[in-house]
């Protein structure tokens, strides 16, 4: 019996010691992170190009390894990075507002503290679009036939309870108008039929419209400040209608990281801000940089939340 | 439009694409050979085995594979009437007596060389014809595409062939797969059973392995294949170079590649249905009908160069409107998909290198043909059927499990793969066809998810659905595909007892 115990205690011991070489030592082996899409998408190509920046501030020969679990719209993905072990050789990759919306309109096996939130690098603003054909070529002329017969304006988007829903509801109660959702299957589909004239108004991601400046009237970008990702676009602040929203990607680790582990890690994170290297490579892959790191993180994420649930109470999607 | 056409060339002339585009014709002549086994099957095995590779190694893969099995399934057609492919069928009606004869060799070199055209021709056809009307795609909205998957059904359901009322269920089961995953609009459940790995629907990969690789290896596995090897004895093969002249073949070429590339586009028929009608209209025009049948060269040409003609046609829709037409069509844009490259007009815009070259490596494979079935190998090949068939199931099977379970990395899919195995298997023995299932599961969920689209779109009045000529037009080809056939009987019958 004393022998269990001495063994427990030796253990236990042990394990403490080794929790605290682990903070001294970390990375003492290679990290993993957790794609919730498949290889080559948005969120994949973001980990990608950011994982070698991230080791290099890392330091000690530190080394990421992606690994890409797609399905159910991210949401495997992240269920794995939030169950994980708090260790930090475990993280991952994470959207918004879709991880936060998925706990609204679905079953999910995660909440919003399941997360240790180190850093947001990515945001994709939303800009609003409109077909040649439609003739709706400035943001007052498109309220004005949106107000003039409600509901007569078809909006192509990529999904319902994404970023650019969200920022069509923020639209609509802003302006009190009201627009026919049509919610194609990703949004290159979307475009297409924008491009085809088959829908009259789109909201897109900026990354995703760049290309498409001459074949479609963009109306405006959702920041505050004109996009470094392409400059000449107005945002729609300067036009006089309060309208901000984007789509958000970054990384996170399971809840009850070690503090020092957390520190190191959201400290890496951090010197991205000014790497020259990272954001070329960031804006050659398309990706808008905006980076917002631990504890502003996490505020964002309860925004979003609280905006998705908000929406969800008087309009569900589903 | 066509300048990016040449700007593609230099890349399928690097060392690994171009060795790709070999390898991939050499092993499909292999698995075209063996009986069973079809490209559909082989590049469904391949897809999930090809995430690692560059896009165009990948590509080339695909494209020499299916060049070759087209080819290969004349082997056995010919040396011991048993078509490898079911393209090949009509291979046997000439090929057969050919090799009876002692003039197997030349049977098999008419193959190859008619193979080679047919091939050409339809690559020539893919390169001309999907990039203009890849611009046009953008005229289709989601009511267009709706009708389009309708017409698709449609034809795969009344054009296969046999027995339109299994045709029918086979294609309602592959709609009900599609059905099964997140709805396209809303996001909820359908049939998941609470899996988080059934959300995104079914993989059409795991759907196709299953479907199309375990019956066949099955069979591989149960039945003993006896190879008389009289035939394959006494070949006669003399040089291709020297057996080229005697081959004055160009009308039954060029008819058999206008049918072929014809039937390539329209979805549903496939490769089987271009080599009869190849064959019978070759004949009927023939100044000496009789000797059709008792070994005439001229028939494996007109059968042989029609199945091949299918080949890059069947990718027009794909490319273009991202609907394939046939099942091997399917399977390659699953290929497609996993490379992250979409389907449809915007293919051309971002990655012009890519299908271009895809297209070069369908023409170059087709010119491999002549080189590698023809002057090198014709009496090697003849051997294959040699090989031990429970030793390739085996293989088979191995390749198919790794393969499925590394496309997600969860063995979930390779139940799942079996299951449909098990269910392709015994509708494979009550012969029920495979292909609507396929067909059915991408079509029924494009028809679902334009159709929704379609009705949002116009705030739920069905009649924007008939809005313009492109819907009527296809909705009149749809009545046309299931009524002609049934009014076409009814015609003949009553000509018959007038």
């Amino acid at each position: 019996m004393l022998n269990i115990f001495k063994k427990t205690a030796i253990v236990g011991t042990m394990c403490i010691a080794a929790g605290a070489a682990l903070a001294q030592d970390y990375p003492a082996k290679p990290i993993e992170v957790i794609v919730g899409y498949s290889a080559g998408g948005g969120t994949d190509v973001m980990a990608r190009t950011a994982a070698p920046f991230i080791e290099k501030y890392l330091g000690d020969g530190a080394s990421l390894v992606v690994k890409n679990m797609p399905g159910a719209s991210g949401q495997i993905g992240v269920t794995e990075a939030a169950n994980a072990a708090p260790d930090g050789y475990t993280l991952g990759t994470f959207n918004l507002p879709g991880m936060m919306a998925r706990t609204i309109d679905r079953k999910a096996d995660y909440d919003r503290d399941s997360f240790t939130y180190l850093a947001n690098v990515v945001n994709d603003p939303n800009v609003i679009v409109t077909s040649k054909k439609s003739g709706l070529d400035t943001i007052e002329k498109l309220l004005e036939e949106a107000k003039a017969n409600p509901g007569a304006i078809t909006v192509g988007m990529s999904s319902l309870g994404g970023d650019d829903h969200f920022a069509l509801i923020k639209l609509q109660n802003a302006t009190e108008t009201e627009f026919t959702i049509v919610p194609f299957k990703g949004s290159a589909p979307a475009r297409t039929a924008l491009l085809g004239g088959h829908v009259a108004m789109g909201i897109l991601n900026i990354s995703e419209v760049a290309e498409f400046q001459d074949q479609l009237n963009v109306l405006g970008v959702a920041t505050r400040e004109r996009s470094e990702f392409a400059p000449d676009l107005p945002t729609f602040q300067e036009q006089g209608l309060d309208l901000v929203n984007g789509s958000l990607r970054g990384f996170i680790a399971p809840a009850g990281l070690p503090e020092d582990v957390q520190a190191k890690l959201i400290d890496a994170f951090t010197q991205l801000k000014d790497d020259q290297e990272f954001l070329d490579a960031m804006a050659a892959t398309a990706n808008p940089v905006e980076i917002v790191t631990g504890d502003d993180f996490k505020q964002l994420t309860s925004e979003l939340y609280d905006l998705a649930s908000g929406v969800w109470e008087t309009s569900p999607w589903n | 439009m066509y300048s990016e056409l040449l700007h593609a060339l230099p890349d399928v002339f690097a060392l690994t694409n171009f060795a790709a585009v070999v390898i991939g014709v050499i092993a499909g002549i292999v698995v075209g050979a063996m009986p069973g086994l079809s490209a559909t099957m082989a590049i469904s095995v391949l897809v999930p085995f090809t995430f690692g590779l560059e896009p165009l190694v990948a590509l080339g893969l695909m494209a020499g594979i299916y060049n070759g099995a087209m080819y290969g399934g004349a082997i056995p057609a010919v040396l011991l009437r048993i078509p490898g492919t079911p393209a090949a069928v009509a291979t046997t009606f000439d090929g057969y007596p050919m090799a009876q004869k002692g003039e197997g060799g030349f049977a098999l070199q008419v193959a190859v060389v008619s193979s080679a055209f047919g091939g050409i021709a339809s690559a020539f056809a893919l390169m001309l014809l999907a990039p203009p009307l890849s611009r046009v795609t953008l005229l289709f909205g989601p009511s267009e595409v709706f009708w389009v998957a309708v017409f698709g059904l449609a034809s795969i359901i009344f054009l296969l062939g046999g027995n339109p009322v299994k045709g029918l269920i086979s294609a309602c089961f592959g709609v009900f797969v599609s059905v099964i995953g997140s709805d396209p609009i809303y996001g909820n459940d359908r049939f998941t059973f609470g899996q988080l790995e059934m959300l995104d629907g079914i993989n059409i990969v795991i759907l196709l392995v299953g479907l199309y690789a375990l019956p066949p290896v099955m069979d591989l596995l149960e039945t003993p294949l006896k190879t008389d090897g009289v035939n394959a004895s006494k070949l006669g093969t003399v040089s291709i170079w020297k057996a080229l002249p005697r081959m004055n073949y160009w009308k039954t070429w060029l008819r058999g590649s206008f049918i072929g590339i014809w039937i390539g586009i329209l979805p549903g028929a496939g490769g089987s249905m271009a080599a009869f009608m190849s064959y019978n209209e070759a004949r009927r025009t023939s100044k000496t009908p009789e000797t059709w049948g008792e070994g005439e060269p001229e028939g494996v040409a007109a059968a042989e160069v029609a199945n091949n003609a299918d080949t890059a046609s069947a990718l027009i829709p794909a490319l273009t409107l991202g609907i394939p037409g046939t099942a091997v069509a399917a399977v390659m844009l699953g290929g497609l998909l996993v490379h992250g490259l979409q389907p449809g007009p915007m293919l051309f815009r971002d990655n012009p290198d890519i299908v271009f070259g895809f297209m070069w490596q369908f023409l170059f494979g087709a010119i491999l043909l002549i080189l590698l079935g023809g002057s090198l190998a014709t009496n090697s090949f003849a051997r294959l059927l040699n090989l031990p068939r429970p030793l390739l199931g085996s293989v088979i099977i191995v390749l198919m499990l790794i393969g499925v379970y590394s496309i997600h990395g969860r063995m979930f899919d390779v139940y799942l793969m079996l299951g449909f195995g098990v269910i392709g298997w015994l509708m494979d023995r009550l012969k029920f066809p495979l292909p609507p299932v396929v067909l059915g599961l991408i079509l029924g969920g494009f028809a679902e998810e334009n159709l929704r689209l379609a009705l949002r779109i116009g705030r739920g009045d069905p009649m924007i659905l008939f809005q313009n000529v492109t819907s009527l037009v296809l909705v009149a080809l749809t009545v046309a595909v299931i009524v002609g056939p049934t009014l076409k009987k009814r015609y003949v019958d009553s000509r018959r007892t007038a």
